[in-house]
């Protein structure tokens, strides 16, 4: 785990990647401040592509909630300094 | 045990075996709600006997987290028209609407020998017993999942599923999505597939995109712990 720092509101760097039929973003990689919610991170991704409802989810396979803070999903999921985040179109629900 | 199979079905002798894990991880990490208990099935002669049981959460009240809108939507009846005319009798018609906005839910995770698969099964009642219809709990679910409901009604929460041990109606996340949806999740990382934990993993997985869409997020902490072990 990288750099314990206590302060949530340091900028967190968020790696999006497409998984399934979903289209790629040019811009893969984009900073966050570590107190917002994972909640952003999906209205982000949402504006970006175009659609209402992604499946979006961490590695360790696990779609956090919404209102989880993205530096404790960072501390807790993310490595070489980044929260990989992995969106899908094709989900019928979810 | 077994990892979980490229297409994301989960194996009928491993259910068990990720339900215990997924209660224990459940309460550790959470306060707030009961506990999921393994409930051995009853024997039943026609049903085949490589699941002997399911997992139950029962009268979890999920009200917390949306107050204000059952509160809303049953106040709505009783019109705000206090003005002048005191009449002391309506205060005890609002204290009893109020608690009647209190809503309990059971849920139940059960294995689909035919989707090969676990399904989130509920029912929503209110504090007297009373079992309550889909238009009339709708409110407590999140948004989003609201939304998904007005696109797809019936697809998306089914209501005239039987209860497989009770014999009740009961309401269920159809299971056609899952194991597309677990496919994709594990796709992330291929090596987590197929390690001997990973069934343990499957219901971790599977309800922090089910359990969400019934107001039951898992908190990240019960991964964390997935990483420690």
């Amino acid at each position: 785990m990288a750099s314990d720092s206590p302060n949530s509101d340091r900028k967190i760097v968020v790696h999006l990647r497409a998984t399934g039929d979903a289209p790629i973003l040019k811009q893969a990689k984009f900073k966050i401040s570590g107190a917002e919610k994972f909640a952003k991170v999906i209205d982000f991704l949402c504006r970006q592509l175009h659609r209402e409802t992604l499946f979006v989810y961490v590695n360790s396979a696990f779609s956090p909630n919404p209102d989880e803070l993205v530096n404790d999903l960072y501390e807790n999921f993310g490595f070489d300094g980044k929260l990989v985040v992995n969106y899908a179109c094709s989900m019928a629900w979810g | 045990m077994s990892g979980v199979a490229g297409d994301g079905t989960l194996a009928p002798s491993d259910f068990r075996v990720a339900a215990v894990a997924f209660a224990e991880r459940w309460k550790s990490a959470v306060s707030a709600l009961p506990p999921w208990s393994w409930i051995p099935r009853p024997t039943h002669p026609w049903l085949s006997n490589e699941v002997d049981g399911y997992l139950a959460l029962e009268n979890a009240c999920l009200l917390g987290s949306s107050e204000e809108k059952s509160v809303g939507c049953c106040g709505g009846s009783e019109e705000p028209n206090c003005s002048g005319d005191d009449e002391p009798v309506d205060d005890a018609t609002l204290v009893q609407s109020s608690r009647d906005d209190v809503h309990y839910y059971d849920f139940h995770i059960i294995y689909d020998s035919s989707y090969r698969v676990p399904v989130l099964y509920f029912r929503a009642y209110c504090g007297d017993g009373r079992t309550l219809l889909l238009n009339e709990f709708e409110g407590d679910l999140p948004a989003d999942s609201s939304e998904a409901l007005v696109k797809s009604k019936w697809t998306f929460i089914t209501q005239e599923a039987s209860h497989p041990y009770l014999n009740r109606p009961w309401y269920k996340l159809h299971p056609c999505g899952t194991s597309e949806c677990i496919k994709l999740l594990f796709q992330s990382d291929a090596s987590i597939r197929t390690t001997s934990g990973a069934a343990e993993l499957y219901l971790l997985s599977w309800f922090s995109v089910v359990g969400r869409l019934v107001g039951l997020g898992i908190p990240y902490e019960m991964m964390k712990c997935e990483n420690n072990t």
